[in-house]
């Protein structure tokens, strides 16, 4: 015989339950001696699964970050999680782009769009961008669907590549609840080897700061949403891509690939 | 000496540097190639190891020596920290590109020569199974889905997921124990 509370079972291993089924569940778990065994069951049946995994190579300097940030008391998870800090510094990639090949220069910021307002709501700086097919797109991401009202488009740049370069890109500033969301959209860029990166940099007098950091795809496609979150007041003039040997540059060490003024 | 896993976790809470870093040595490998097999994405990966060591250091989590190895423990608190991190992301994450993503299992502490072993038997087993089998651990581990998100998945009665999952697993213990026995005899 099963109680309804004994169906919780898959869910509560698989952390699905509210905070208040988890602990109706745990409750339950004390007594029902049925649970317990399966419960057990599940973990025993499960534990050789992690190995089957891949070995794939941590991103350089992972363990600095972590590690530094673990000690340096960015403690308080469980908690809300510090937006922005330090999620904003991460290399962007993209896998599918969104219909390249038809009306590419109207519709691809839309998907940006989609992509800037779902990071808002989650209500996380992280400069991850999900790009979906159009046919994958749920309702929840359709982009007529968002409120378009929540965002300004306070700019839209397009670079100019450097001689000898043959790369497209695209740069528009989005005013979001008094920041600005700095969106680069790339194609064509030349392919990158080893742990080299895509940066981009905005300038004020010459001075560089770093403004997100993405990797191209196999077509050549790169996009980056950053989260534009200085110290002091700036007036930047210029905005660059350059390509860089890793993710940590604080520097361009690479030659400007593209670059407009703002 | 090398230091039993349970020392160092023990040290690390009580806020050695040194003994958490060993710690993270033996373990980043695994935990976040586990996380990436789970999420298909590197930041996320990473993001998931940062928050099971804070769990550790700040001593969120504890380990209990009677229930178990501290590495099924470890996995265990990885996985739900993967889901829990999946539930916030809402989208499914993009998939890398595979030149990117796969590299050859360099193994270079005991954790990972035990992990190669094991993987190529896990995965022979789970090749062996039916590609239902195989569809209902990859939504119910690996995805971390809940109940009725596998129903609608896999077009089954809900009531019927619990006991799917099961006989799925069993059938993976039953062809990883041939596997196993196979492998001791030939000894390859």
């Amino acid at each position: 015989m099963m109680s309804n509370t004994c169906d919780l079972l898959l869910d509560y291993f698989n952390n699905q339950l509210t905070k208040e089924q988890e602990e109706e569940f745990e409750l339950h778990l004390l007594e029902c001696e049925e649970c317990q065994e399966e419960l057990a069951e599940l973990q025993q049946l499960t534990e050789d699964l992690p190995y089957s995994s891949e070995a794939i190579d941590p991103p350089s300097g992972m363990k600095q970050r972590v590690l530094s940030n673990v000690i340096n008391g960015t403690n308080t998870p469980e908690t809300e999680p510090e937006p922005e800090k330090q999620e904003q510094e991460k290399v962007t990639s993209i896998n599918e782009w969104n219909e390249p090949s038809r009306s590419k220069k109207k519709s691809w910021y839309k998907p940006l769009i989609a992509a800037v307002l779902t990071l808002s709501l989650i209500g996380n700086g992280a400069a991850l961008i999900y790009l979906s097919n159009d046919e994958e797109t749920s309702p929840t991401t359709k982009p007529e669907e968002t409120e378009p009202s929540l965002d300004t488009i306070q700019k839209m740049l397009s670079l100019s590549p450097s001689e000898g370069v043959n790369a497209e890109a695209t740069a528009m500033m989005i005013e979001q609840n008094n920041k600005t969301n700095l969106v680069i959209q790339a194609s064509d860029l030349p392919e990158l080897e080893g742990e080299e990166t895509y940066q981009v940099w905005v300038l004020e007098d010459g001075k560089p700061y770093r403004a997100g950091t993405f990797v191209s795809n196999a077509n050549g496609n790169g996009a980056v949403s950053y989260l534009m979150n200085y110290q002091g007041k700036h007036q930047f003039d210029t905005i660059a891509i350059t390509k860089e040997p890793n993710a940590n540059s604080q520097k361009p060490k690479g030659d400007i690939l593209l670059s407009s003024p703002i | 000496m090398r230091e039993h896993d349970v020392e160092l976790f023990n040290r690390a809470q009580a806020q050695d540097e040194h003994a958490l870093e060993l710690l993270y040595d033996r373990y980043e490998k695994l935990l976040f190639s586990f996380s990436f097999r789970m999420t298909k994405n590197k930041f996320l990966a990473e993001e998931v190891v940062q928050d099971v060591f804070t769990k550790i250091w700040s001593r969120q989590r504890n380990f209990d020596e009677s229930k178990g190895k501290f590495s099924s423990w470890l996995l265990t608190v990885t996985r739900n920290a993967t889901i829990d991190m999946l539930r916030k992301k809402k989208e499914t994450p993009y998939e890398l590109d595979e030149r990117d993503a796969l590299h050859d299992l360099g193994p270079s502490t005991e954790e990972q020569i035990e992990w190669k072993e094991r993987s190529e038997q896990v995965r022979e087993a789970v090749g062996q199974l039916t590609g239902d089998q195989q569809e209902i651990i990859e939504l119910f581990y690996f995805k971390g889905m809940s109940q009725s998100k596998i129903a609608e998945s896999c077009e089954i009665p809900l009531g019927t997921v619990k006991g799917r999952v099961r006989l799925a697993l069993k059938h993976l213990r039953n062809k990883l124990s041939q596997v196993n026995e196979r492998g001791g005899q030939d000894d390859v």
